[in-house]
């Protein structure tokens, strides 16, 4: 036994790999399943949240914004409530005892901080001469008169009936705002089990940032699940076809399971030692459990399909399973290595997620080599299998398929790399067509509750997406609150914009009402004491906290809140530059103005997406390049190395642009999966092209190169087939990466087969005689 | 019937004055005929930032016509405010506005509507009459070194409280207030109110009053400096031309 032992490999490294395994099956199952079970325990502290605000780094201009005004003016994220019947007038009294009903039930509710509607609206009025103050509904049960008295109301103050009632009067608007911006979800839960009874006789639409992002952990929770399922279908059915074999199929399921639990647990520890934002699961993440099952059963098939092949020679478990090891530890862990280096490589993003999803699939896909190299063959070595059996004695159909599929390849090299630098050319062509969008509502299909909801909001109310100016400076100054209401118009003259209102608004109002309610009054006062003492009156009867989410305290901070429909992202740069532009030429600069609101994170995330894609290529490309130049010990293969890469990368965002396929926080990590899973297959070709250049002579070197290398790299891209479980998911953007991540697979395989073949082809000279050397 | 006058009567020897019978001897408790003072209402919220204002104020039938004069902030500086409360309909209110040069009526609906931003109400600062709540006796307690009788008060429904109830600490000896808890509509309770009062004549005069609203974490802290009664003020003052001559 000692004799074979050191006949194991000629490496002492594989040599103690391929030891433990074999030598020590059980020891090695029993340490791989208690540090599995370890970092598989940290699945407790996984969690679910797909706070779009969360995405941002702290020191950014617009998180500070938007965090100061946060805790200035409490939380701005807010779930809207729209409910009525379309074209029938809402103003009844059963939909106002409704509304009643609801907004006690609210605010009655330990996680609402505010209820904003009509049946808490506070009045303020000119009632035979008397400046009266009061709640615009009475009570629950109202007359009909009662009921015109509120309509004409809001017909005589239209900016507080636009943030209340739909512009054709069918629909009431509720907006319930949370405590704080954590536990969404529950918050979201809540409005809605509140709702839905109360309003049980109404058609009911939900919307706004906080309903979005309260939604998104059960579908992420329900997508990652039914993901999962199409993706162990997929790698089952893939893996039955190959290897014929329900032990090994399982036994490579078994390094899959054990791979994601692991990877899954590990995100959950780090969460919970680091409380980092960057290791929330978001939608994002979504695509990581079938990402990682893709590359851990490419680990796994590899070695079961080899160790079938060598068992078919060598008849003996031991030798087979020894032999499968030697060859294949080399370049198990360089694809590993690589495809780790270019999920590292997303710690460079500015978007917080990223940053987690590198870091945790890293650990996965580093838990799965591991797995691969040792658990794998220590449980292969343990079973007997059956020599005669006809997974093991036969090819597969699947094989000789991919034989002849790589004899095509090999017959008309020169006509598919035509194909390919075509395709390579139409993608560069398309890279300028590519939009960037990261309005959450289009990420879910059309006809989908919620994106029915999202756009019923949008197209029929006054749309959801905010914009919020904080300003600094004397909020009584007669002049700061006269540039309030010129930015407002301003910000009005946009189309999309349906309101804005601020403190402002208010003083204009109780000025008209002061000088008996006469409509030529309802504007800035023009001293500082007037508007003093416009407020000094109304805290004789008002609520102090009437104007909290429009003034602070001391009348030191203001805030203009605009609501806007779905922008375009040309069209948020384009008024969100127009907005900076009115502001520095308008204001004094005395005022310290800051500009957030989820249309400015927009804008942001969009400048951050297109840096986190523009670095991660970069990055990338160049980690792999140094990596492969490294190991095969020359700067020539590095970069041959990434050719096939690149080309797959300006092809897929070329293909993005014809399709329409946007750019977004969550298809932005499409490059450094295409760049760390392409890579395998110049790996396997570089390592191969260099075992036989020391034997075969130059002339043949390339079609036996191919002729050898070629089922590797074809049975690594089919089994990355299973990337089109994602096609399976309720995101767009997740399903257009399962679609993409196909086509990419297609095409760096093929890539590598003519692309690189020939190119090595042409330098062979060059890197036979160096490698020689 | 008689049985339960019997059964009344017994308990209330038994335990001494009910719940009502307290009641009574605070509502009937002498109280000064007219009062001025210089009140200092400090507001603090949640985070801390506080706010101050100073006023004069001349009252008279136990806060029945009360007129106050705004001295600090600068900016209130001038600003005044009548209140004369009515039975029969509904609470006059004027306030006279410096930079408008204009007196303006000022109406409120709420019984619960904040008084000058405080965490005090309308109904915090009006009278409670006898007759609109039931008083519930609880067990004596000890606040402060200070022996009180202890009343659950519930406003009648007629009353349209923004109340459902009132726990109230008052001193035996004395028969003030020394504390009192308010609980809102669903039971919950929202404020918390803090007494102390000094002997001034045959009266126990209020000198400071602390209310923290729990649910919005705000405070009032509301001290009166300067206190005179039974100054004999005129009726006459009462009237919407004094609010724009400030007392010196």
């Amino acid at each position: 036994m000692t004799g074979y032992n050191s006949k194991y490999s000629d490496h002492p490294i594989r040599r103690w790999f391929i030891q433990q395994s074999v030598d020590h099956p059980w020891r090695t199952i029993l340490l791989s399943l208690i540090v599995t079970i370890i970092m598989a325990s940290g699945i407790r502290f996984f969690t679910i949240d797909d706070d779009v605000m969360k995405m941002l780094p702290k020191n950014m201009d617009s998180r500070i914004a938007w965090d100061a005004v946060q805790e200035e003016f409490g939380s701005t994220d807010v779930i809207f409530i729209a409910f009525g019947e379309k074209g029938k007038s809402i103003f009844h009294s059963k939909a106002l005892a409704a509304l009643w009903d609801l907004m006690e039930e609210m605010e009655s509710n330990d996680l609402v901080e505010e209820v904003i509607c009509i049946s808490n609206a506070t009045r303020i009025d000119n009632v035979d001469g008397f400046m009266e103050v009061g709640d615009l509904q009475l009570e629950r049960r109202l007359t009909e008169s009662d009921v015109e008295y509120i309509r004409k109301y809001l017909n005589r103050n239209l900016s507080i009936k636009k943030r209340l009632v739909s512009e054709n009067e069918d629909y009431f608007i509720v907006m319930v705002q949370p405590y704080n911006s954590e536990g969404m979800d529950i918050f979201r839960n809540t409005v809605v089990s509140i709702s839905d009874p109360i309003l049980k006789d109404f058609e009911i639409h939900y919307g706004g940032q906080a309903y979005i992002t309260g939604t998104m952990p059960a579908l992420i929770r329900e997508d990652v699940q039914s993901l999962m399922k199409a993706g162990m279908l997929i790698m089952v059915f893939i893996l039955l076809m190959n290897l014929r074999s329900v032990p090994g199929v399982a036994m490579v399921m078994m390094v899959i399971g054990l791979s994601l639990l692991s990877m899954l647990g590990f995100m959950g520890w780090i969460l919970k030692l680091t409380g980092s934002d960057r290791f929330l699961f978001t939608m994002a993440n979504t695509s990581m459990p079938i990402i990682l099952l893709t590359i851990a059963n490419s680990d796994g098939v590899h070695v079961v399909t080899k160790f079938f092949k060598e068992l078919r020679y060598k008849k003996e478990i031991q030798p087979a399973v020894v032999s499968t090891m030697d060859s294949l530890l080399i370049p198990i862990f360089l694809t590993s290595i690589t495809t780790i280096a270019a999920f590292l490589t997303m710690i460079t993003s500015p978007l917080e997620p990223m940053i987690g999803y590198g870091v945790t699939m890293a650990a996965g896909i580093t838990w799965a080599w591991f797995l691969s190299s040792l658990m794998l063959p220590a449980v292969i070595s343990l079973k007997k299998w059956d020599v005669e059996s006809k997974a093991i004695s036969q090819q597969s159909a699947f094989e000789k398929g991919i034989d002849k599929l790589g004899k095509v390849v090999l017959t008309h090299p020169k006509y598919v790399f035509s194909v390919g630098a075509l395709f390579v050319i139409i993608g560069v062509l398309g890279l300028i067509k590519v939009t960037v969008d990261v309005n959450l509502s289009s990420f879910f299909k059309p006809g989908t509750e919620i994106r029915n909801s999202l756009d019923f909001m949008d197209e029929e109310m006054t749309g959801t997406t905010d914009i919020r100016v904080r300003l600094a400076g004397d909020i009584k100054d007669p002049e700061i609150l006269t540039d309030m209401i010129n930015l407002q118009d301003f910000i009005e003259k946009d189309e999309k914009v349906s309101i804005s209102y601020s403190i402002a608004n208010v003083v204009e109002q109780m000025h008209r009402i002061v000088m008996d309610d006469d409509p030529a009054y309802e504007i800035i006062p023009d001293t500082r004491e007037k508007v003093n003492n416009l407020f000094t009156m109304y805290s004789m009867s008002g609520d102090p906290d009437d104007f909290s989410g429009m003034v602070d305290y001391d009348y030191e901070v203001g805030l203009i809140t605009s609501l806007s429909k779905v922008m375009s992202t040309d069209e948020i740069f384009f008024f969100v530059e127009n907005m900076d532009m009115f502001i520095e030429n308008n204001f004094d600069s005395s005022i310290k103005t800051t500009v957030t609101g989820m249309i400015v994170v927009f804008r942001d995330l969009v400048i951050m997406i297109v840096k986190s894609a523009i670095f991660s290529i970069i990055f990338s490309l160049v980690v792999i390049g140094i990596i492969a130049s490294i190991f095969f010990k020359r700067i020539l293969w590095g970069a041959l190395a990434v050719i096939p890469l690149s080309s797959a990368v300006i092809m897929n965002f070329g293909f993005m642009g014809y399709f329409g396929i946007e750019l977004s926080h969550i298809t932005a990590i499409l490059s450094s999966i295409i760049i760390g899973v392409g890579v395998d297959f110049a790996i396997h070709y570089i390592a191969q092209f260099r075992r036989l250049s020391r034997t075969i002579s130059s002339d043949k070197l390339s079609r036996e190169v191919i002729d050898d290398v070629g089922y590797a790299i074809i049975l690594d891209a089919g089994s990355n087939m299973g990337f089109g479980a994602l096609l399976f998911s309720a995101f767009l953007p997740i399903q257009y990466i399962g679609g993409l991540m196909v086509f990419a697979m297609v095409s760096t395989s093929l890539g590598t087969l003519t692309v690189l073949s020939a190119l090595a082809e042409l330098l062979k000279k060059r890197l036979i005689g160096k490698g020689k050397g | 019937m008689k049985i339960s006058i019997i059964v009344i009567t017994f308990l209330s020897i038994l335990f001494g004055q009910t719940g009502f019978e307290i009641a009574k001897m605070v509502d009937e408790k002498p109280s000064p005929i007219d009062m001025s003072n210089m009140t200092k209402m400090v507001l603090t919220n949640s985070k801390g930032k506080s706010r101050t204002n100073i006023m004069v104020s001349k009252s008279t039938g136990g806060n029945e016509k009360q007129i106050i004069w705004f001295m600090e902030p600068k900016d209130d500086k001038g600003v005044a405010f009548l209140k004369i409360e009515h039975d029969d309909k509904d609470d006059e209110m004027r306030m006279w506005l410096p930079a408008f040069k204009k007196v303006r009526r000022i109406s409120s609906k709420k019984k619960g509507d904040s008084f000058m931003g405080s965490d005090m109400s309308y109904e915090d600062l009006s009278n409670r009459e006898l007759n609109e709540n039931e008083y519930n006796r609880l067990k004596d307690e000890t606040v402060n070194g200070i022996e009180c009788y202890v009343l659950e008060i519930i406003p009648k429904k007629e009353l349209k409280s923004s109340y459902t109830k009132h726990i109230s600490w008052i001193a035996k000896n004395g028969l003030y207030g020394v504390k009192e808890e308010s609980f809102d509509k669903r039971g919950i309770l929202l404020k918390k109110k803090e007494y102390t009062f000094q002997k001034l004549q045959e009266y126990f005069i209020i000198d400071r009053v602390f209310v923290e609203n729990v649910q919005k974490q705000h405070s009032t802290e509301v001290t009166f400096l300067d206190v005179k009664v039974d100054s004999g003020i005129d009726d006459g003052l009462f009237h919407e031309k004094n609010l724009k001559r400030m007392p010196r």
